[in-house]
């Protein structure tokens, strides 16, 4: 508990699956405020009323956009830092679009649905950091971009949801070397398989029953979240398979080890 | 009050697009340096800035997010419509706005107190009273506040955009890549040059950093009259303990501050003392600077190039001679520099 005491979060894709569940244990372990941000007031207004009931204290703003537009991401930047007072310690870029379902091949992609997924799963997360990176480069922050297993292995069928995944572990590689020796780390997570709605459209066959629940691989997040993890920087964590560690040290010997 | 010197700027000098529009990167303006002590004049570009600075010189940012100040509303019912350019958030969350007609006269509109204005999405403003200091300014209670305003602002706004811009660019253009907290009503430019790059080039060279934060306000009144007198707005300012201690320090050790950006200068020169010790604190500052300013806090300043009769040159005047910054600005606007927020720069060291 009251690992995050302090800390403003913003989390994208905060209105169910594994950003809603960000969202509550970030507020659990004691942040200070927590920007939800997702199309739908609705269902972030739940989220937000959760958060009150786990954290009182934590202070949880609701910022409903669609950030597929730039205009939108700035908004959502903007009136995060002006209700935290410029503050921001943690990007958690989690907002995933997965495109047509039943998934298509990439021979039979439509290019509107290819690049609306890049721009979601790629552009937004990139923009994002650009936009929250003059909050954190004097007090230090932490960027936790998600992955997938799907950025590292082409699966037939994951068309451009993969293909923006590997642009994703590529893009964070590169702000974590252009950050490296500033207060700001940048870390990927692949959350693993999860019980979640966009999981179940995507491979609809298989027995959902299997898929972790969100809350199992929260833990990693909050490493990430906290200063425990204030030297790492640069790391791919997978949380179902906890290559991870309390220490810097520890992680960077799991990584090298797994690798 | 009138402007200590004037010139004539050919209108093909002003910048009408961002410098990245142009086909250069931010950092690539062009960078007049002029020597306080000597008046000597250097022609470089803004990304060599290191080679110019020295270890240990503070470079010190205001690092205001600018906001999409400019909303379209109609007076209800069925009143003039206008656009509202929002100047100053004030402390018992009233707005000061310029009002501005979108038809005919630019200050016909009748407005008075009481009138209610609709900007749409649910968003409206009731006109309170004349601004005793600037009266061309109104005050405005939003029917929201806090962050539901600013995002309201920013589903609404676009950045206040002058006469010599070629297009409607978006509000990420008027953005300094430190931006940090919203609250300008125009960019605090001076600081739109800088690049990630160029900032870690910076701090590898050991020249250090600090973040104040100044809400700026409007620098015209669309009205020539009013703007030549130079009227002093107010601007709502935030020094953090950080900052006051990196400046402190600075100047302790004998290192040179620089501000970016005139705001900065006015920000530092309101809070400092006798000694030039800079207090941490939040407030208000209406300083006028001038020749007669003995500068306390501040050795160099970064700048843009400032239009005749701008209220800026009058700061100016508290680095440098009336008469110096006369010389050089007729230099410069025969060497084709370019002025306005997307236009080069100007470092007095």
């Amino acid at each position: 508990m009251n690992r995050l005491t302090g800390k403003y979060i913003l989390i994208t894709g905060a209105s169910r699956g594994l950003g809603r569940q960000l969202a509550i244990d970030f507020a659990r372990e004691g942040a200070a405020g927590v920007a939800l941000v997702a199309r739908r007031a609705e269902a972030l207004q739940e989220v937000c009323d959760r958060i009150r009931e786990v954290s009182p204290s934590t202070r949880a703003l609701v910022v409903a956009a669609d950030l597929s537009k730039e205009a939108e991401i700035e908004r959502t930047v903007a009136t995060t830092l002006s209700d935290f007072k410029g503050r921001l310690d943690v990007l958690v870029n989690n907002a995933s679009a997965l495109g047509p379902t039943p998934l298509p091949y990439l021979l039979d992609y439509p290019l509107e649905d290819f690049l609306s997924v890049l721009h979601t799963n790629l552009v937004t997360p990139f923009l994002l950091i650009k936009k929250v990176l003059p909050a954190m480069i004097e007090q230090g922050g932490s960027i936790i971009n998600v992955t997938s297993d799907a950025g590292v292995v082409g699966y037939p069928g994951w068309g451009a949801y993969g293909v923006s995944k590997f642009g994703i572990e590529g893009m964070s590689q590169t702000w974590a070397a252009e950050l490296a020796g500033s207060p700001v780390r940048v870390n990927w997570v692949d959350p693993g398989s999860l019980n979640t709605a966009m999981h179940r459209a995507a491979e609809p066959e298989e027995d959902p029953s299997e898929w972790a629940d969100p809350a199992e691989v929260t833990e990693v997040f909050v490493y990430l979240a906290s200063d425990e993890s204030k030297d790492v920087n640069g790391q791919r964590f997978q949380a179902q398979e906890p290559n991870w560690g309390r220490t810097p040290e520890d992680a960077l010997h799991a990584n090298a080890s797994s690798q | 009050m009138t402007a200590p010197f004037s010139f004539t700027l050919p209108p093909e000098l002003s910048a009408n697009e961002p410098p990245e529009r142009r086909g250069i990167a931010r950092d690539e303006v062009r960078l007049l340096v002029i020597d306080r002590q000597t008046h000597r004049v250097e022609h470089t570009r803004f990304d060599r800035l290191g080679e110019i600075l020295r270890r240990g010189d503070l470079l010190v940012f205001n690092s205001s997010r600018t906001l999409p100040a400019s909303l379209q509303g109609c007076a209800a019912p069925a009143g003039p419509c206008m656009e509202v350019r929002l100047a100053e958030h004030l402390p018992d969350d009233a707005w000061l706005a310029l009002l501005l007609c979108q038809r005919g006269d630019p200050f016909g509109c009748g407005l008075r107190p009481g009138m209610q204005i609709a900007f749409g999405e649910g968003l409206n403003a009731t006109v309170d009273e004349r601004d005793e200091h600037i009266p061309r300014l109104w005050k405005l209670r939003f029917s929201a506040s806090g962050s539901a305003l600013m995002d309201l602002l920013h589903r609404l706004g676009q950045p206040i955009r002058y006469e010599y811009v070629s297009a409607p660019w978006d509000l990420d253009y008027y953005q300094t890549v430190y931006a940090r907290e919203p609250g300008s009503a125009e960019m605090p430019s001076a600081g739109r040059g800088f690049t990630w790059k160029l900032l870690f080039d910076l701090r590898r060279r050991g020249i250090e950093t600090a973040h104040v934060l100044l809400h700026t306000g409007l620098s015209s009144y669309m009205d020539d009259d009013l703007d030549a007198l130079h009227p002093a707005s107010e601007e709502e300012y935030l020094v953090g303990e950080p900052a006051a201690e990196k400046i402190n320090r600075a100047r302790r050790e004998g290192h040179r501050v620089v501000a970016v950006g005139t705001t900065v200068v006015r920000l530092l020169e309101s809070v400092a003392d006798e000694t030039g010790q800079i207090q941490a604190g939040h407030g208000y500052t209406r300083l006028r600077i001038t020749a007669s300013h003995t500068l306390k806090a501040v050795d160099g300043l970064l700048t843009g190039l400032h239009e005749p009769e701008a209220s800026h040159l009058d700061l100016l005047t508290a680095f440098l001679p009336a008469e110096t910054i006369r010389e050089i600005y007729e230099d410069a606007v025969r060497r084709r520099y370019l002025w306005h927020e997307f236009g080069d720069l100007n470092l007095i060291l």
